[in-house]
């Protein structure tokens, strides 16, 4: 009983290796070097994470440890107000608000409507299809700054300066990279599926809505991702669009707020620092929900090299 | 819109009525390349040959814009160098250091999605938060990196405050969002047939080879692909600088994208001569990407599929 385990069990790596001899060999350096190979991922994973423990370090200080000099990497006593007062401070929750209306607004149009656009662009025979493919696949390639500069001047005709408007409307008129994802996504979806239900009578919206979006998921899923990440992080137009502190998104407001602070000696930087944390915290939190997709979204953008 | 297909007058083809539908769905898409993509380049394209504040009218002037930046410009041409500079410095670093991590990462070990997790984790955080923390660790007196240097009994830096040492400062800060490209790295590593790398094995080829003969031609369009969208991100940096440095000290961060927004949007605006800046910098990335793509052929490794 027992030496047939032991056979079996010592049967077993070898065609799962090679069939050839040197895999018995490689055995013992193997394990050295899977030694090093720990100790060299452990060494870059504690040099990534040393800012973001640092980070917490300085969120928790006191007043007076801040300003202490030289520096000590722990904070001397745990401060956890901080948490409650920096985030006041800084004007967390308000900024956070803003965030999240513009973030999930934009984020539905922009989704909405690439949705739609790949979909007409991969799926319904129609004069104008290779057209409408050149024409935003074009946008894709153009810089935002050369655009950025007209399309201000555009708002700022509209009287929309200072409003979330630039930062919510444009969204809703497709994003060029999400209809090309989109549309290399709705091509690998088989035919038949449109063609049964087009001969039980249904139109390209009903197919859209009751059997496409159920069956692409994935890639809606992913387009949410990015697109969330994009606005929640976007600095630039908010910037260039907003003058009114209480209108600041969080990536402005943060930045506005530091950009005030003396450098160096501020003893303010704790409260920063512990403001900063929560704001990391939203897309760090989608990131650990939706993992699959966040490697879905970066496969499908790999996909577009070949 | 099902009872309308059903009523869909007779007169209309089953052809026209799919170029209506499609029209509709991509309606969105088309307004969008309309307004966002197409007026905006050829407003500006008509802006760059005008002296225009913003306010009034804007006054034609022809090719003056351009021959003052070329000639006269006391910030055009140093701010092209910096950002060559750090376009030399970023990208291949970015792409060396991606590499390397994919490739350290490309094992079945146990713990290893754990070190891809950490790795990818600065990449999902707010450009934002990163940046203020890294301009916080930067600091000459209070920050985390002289911290380290002083504990090492090293000579401390300026970082972002020195002439010669900002602009590398901005690519460390960079380099910590390597997870971003080792990722894509990783998936196009992970396509690369098994079958190679045991063929080759067998024929007795060492590490060395193995990486030089099959991982880098396998993985030769994705690097295209990455040298590319990372030339093309450099030049449009502008987050980096606006945070941590403003250009400064001196002009040695003053990278072009940033020279734009100030023409731009800063206290004195000059739209007329940052229309044609940002003219001049949508020709340079087509410039460098058809420059990729055509000297790609003599390194790019095209699978038999094509």
């Amino acid at each position: 009983m027992t030496s047939a385990v032991t056979t079996d069990a010592a049967r077993r790596p070898a065609p799962l290796t090679m069939p050839t001899g040197p895999a018995l060999q490689r055995k013992v350096p193997l394990s050295v070097s899977r030694i090093a190979w720990y100790a060299l991922c452990t060494l870059l994973s504690v040099t990534m994470l040393t800012p973001l423990l640092w980070m917490l370090s300085i969120a928790l200080k006191t007043n007076g440890d801040i300003i202490s000099l030289p520096p000590q990497f722990f904070p001397s006593t745990f401060t956890w107000r901080n948490f409650v007062d920096g985030p006041r401070e800084v004007h967390f929750y308000r900024l956070l608000g803003n965030t999240f209306v513009i973030a999930l607004i934009s984020t539905f149009g922009a989704v909405a409507s690439s949705m739609l656009a790949g979909y007409a662009i991969a799926r319904i025979d129609f004069k104008g299809n290779r057209a409408l493919f050149y024409l935003f696949t074009f946008s894709i390639f153009v810089p935002g700054i050369v655009t950025l500069i007209p399309i201000q001047r555009l708002f700022f005709s509209a009287n929309a300066i200072d409003t979330w408007y630039p930062l919510i409307l444009p969204s809703f008129f497709g994003n060029p990279l999400f209809i090309f994802l989109a549309r290399q996504f709705f091509l690998s979806v088989p035919r038949s599926i449109d063609d049964s239900a087009m001969i039980d009578g249904a139109g390209h919206w009903r197919i859209f809505t009751r059997l496409m979006l159920p069956l692409t998921k994935p890639l809606w899923m992913t387009m949410t991702i990015l697109a969330f990440q994009a606005s929640w992080n976007d600095f630039l137009n908010p910037l260039v669009y907003l003058n009114s502190p209480s209108k600041y998104t969080l990536s402005l407001g943060m930045a506005s707020f530091l950009g005030g602070l003396n450098s160096g000696a501020s003893p303010e930087y704790n409260y920063y620092m512990a403001s900063n944390l929560l704001f990391m915290i939203p897309p760090l939190m989608l990131f650990f929900l939706a993992q699959r997709h966040f490697m879905m979204g970066l496969g499908a953008l790999g996909m577009t090299s070949k | 819109m099902r009872r309308n297909d059903a009523a869909a007058p007779g007169w209309l083809t089953f052809r026209a009525r799919n170029t209506i539908t499609a029209y509709l769905f991509a309606l969105p898409m088309i307004a969008g390349v309309c307004i966002f993509t197409l007026y905006p380049l050829i407003s500006s394209l008509y802006h760059s040959f005008t002296n225009w504040s913003g306010v009034g009218a804007a006054k034609w002037v022809g090719l003056q814009n351009f021959r003052y930046l070329l000639t006269d410009d006391p910030t055009f041409w140093p701010s092209l160098k910096v950002t060559v500079y750090y376009m030399a410095l970023s990208v291949p670093a970015g792409m060396i250091a991606g590499l390397g991590l994919a490739m350290l990462l490309n094992r079945a070990f146990a713990g290893v999605r754990v070190f891809r997790t950490i790795f990818y984790l600065p990449v999902v955080l707010p450009s934002i938060a990163v940046l203020t923390l890294w301009k916080y660790i930067f600091d000459p007196s209070y920050g985390l990196a002289n911290e380290i240097l002083s504990d090492l009994h090293l000579p401390t830096s300026q970082w972002l405050a020195g002439k010669w040492t900002a602009m590398p400062s901005i690519v460390v800060v960079g380099l910590w969002s390597v997870g971003g490209s080792m990722i894509i790295f990783l998936a196009a590593l992970q396509n690369v047939p098994a079958e190679l790398y045991e063929a080759a094995r067998v024929d007795g080829a060492g590490a060395v080879r193995l990486f030089r003969s099959i991982t880098l031609p396998m993985m030769t369009p994705i690097l295209l692909l990455q040298l590319v969208l990372g030339l093309s991100a450099a030049f449009q940096t502008f987050n980096q600088v606006q945070v941590l440095t403003k250009g400064g000290p001196g002009t040695s961060t003053n990278l072009y994208m940033f020279k734009i927004y100030n023409d731009a949007f800063g206290n004195y605006t000059q739209l007329g001569l940052a229309s044609a800046e940002a003219w001049i910098l949508l020709i340079i990335v087509l410039t460098i990407t058809a420059l990729t793509l055509r000297t790609s052929r003599m390194w790019v490794f095209e699978g038999n599929e094509r």
